[in-house]
């Protein structure tokens, strides 16, 4: 019954004193929030726990939602802050709107990849050597960049969309998806040829 | 956007989706619910910061504190270099820090040039101020070679530094 009701509804419900409805906006959203800190961070147990911060911010700022935007959009903005709040903690930040973030954990990355779960658009990309010089080539992306190609093509969001989570105008979403693209096909030029 | 790019956000848009655990919703639950019975001091937040803010503007306007910052054009504008000496034959200690109203009475190791005798160069203002010497990390004594001397309430004295200039006692 309540996996039908609206995103919209269910914030009024939650805002109403029915806390345990919010269960049902974790579960609508948790696949694409985790994947989207993961591909972020690229540490299972760090992703969950800002994965779970990202839904406890959330449900103490609820009655700051502003219902003309999506609840989607106001969540992916959530995450993305609090994963930009991890990597200042870290004192990564400066390091990472700039460069790559390390390699350290590479060969946990290629381990965490599903050997079967990687689709064949055209017929050519079930070998594994291409999907793990991708997923590296994104990762040499730098943060800025890996936040919006994520968001767009890996989370299948609109430029408007992009701009209101990243706070950048929709110009600048789409000169850094540009631009990241531009990176990730230099990198690959082998395989796209 | 040409076949290359169309390849690339093919490939891109293939990429595996990585998934939480199981109960990662139940957990979260948990954790608000952890975090519902906290005590919250967020109601009283800007009360807290109206009272701050009323204590430093009663602290500046009826308090002689330094609370505003002075212009000044180069910091290092009207400074003296003083050089400090310890000198005591008698004494023969393993560490010298001198303290005084220019460090807010924070002792200042000073540099061994000898067993008899410890220097430290300080950067002052004009003016006067009481100091002591700390010897091996206990012994508080006033400046045995210096005669200007003054209570310091605590049945000892402090010296006395005088540097030269314009300054307002």
């Amino acid at each position: 019954m309540y996996e039908e009701k609206s995103d919209g509804e269910l914030v009024t419900e939650v805002l109403n004193g029915n806390d345990d409805l919010f269960y049902f906006l974790i579960r609508r959203y948790e696949k694409p929030i985790f994947n989207y800190i993961y591909r972020l961070v690229k540490h299972r147990e760090e992703a969950e726990d800002l994965a779970q911060e990202t839904f406890t911010k959330a449900f103490f700022a609820l009655h700051q939602y502003n219902h003309t935007y999506e609840f989607s959009t106001w969540i992916f903005r959530i995450a993305l802050n609090v994963c930009r709040d991890h990597f200042r903690r870290k004192k990564f930040l400066f390091f990472s709107l700039n460069t790559p973030v390390g390699e350290e954990e590479e060969t946990e990355w290629g381990d965490l990849i599903e050997q079967n779960s990687f689709l064949d658009p055209d017929g050519e990309l079930s070998n594994q050597e291409l999907r793990e010089e991708l997923e590296k080539a994104i990762d040499h992306l730098p943060l800025k960049f890996k936040e919006v190609i994520i968001l767009r093509h890996l989370e299948g969001l609109s430029y408007n969309d992009i701009s209101r989570i990243t706070n950048l105008p929709v110009g600048t979403v789409k000169t850094y998806l540009h631009r990241a693209r531009k990176k990730l096909r230099e990198e690959l030029k082998d395989y796209l040829d | 956007m040409d076949r290359e790019e169309e390849k690339l956000v093919k490939y891109l848009e293939s990429l595996p989706r990585f998934e939480a655990g199981e109960d990662f919703a139940d957990q979260v639950m948990c954790h608000i619910e952890e975090r519902k019975k906290r005590p919250s001091y967020a109601p009283y937040k800007k009360w807290v910061v109206v009272a701050l803010a009323a204590i430093f503007l009663l602290l500046v306007f009826l308090s002689d504190l330094p609370l505003l910052p002075r212009l000044e054009i180069s910091p290092s504008l009207g400074y003296r270099k003083v050089e400090l000496v310890f000198y005591s034959p008698a004494q023969n200690p393993r560490t010298v820090a001198v303290a005084g109203e220019f460090s807010s009475w924070d002792p200042l190791p000073m540099n061994r040039v000898n067993e008899e005798c410890w220097k430290i160069q300080v950067e002052l203002k004009p003016g006067k101020y009481q100091y002591g010497f700390l010897i091996d990390g206990e012994e508080w004594i006033a400046d045995p070679a210096s005669l200007r001397q003054v209570p310091d309430g605590f049945g000892k004295f402090n010296s006395v530094l005088v540097v030269n200039g314009e300054y307002s006692s």
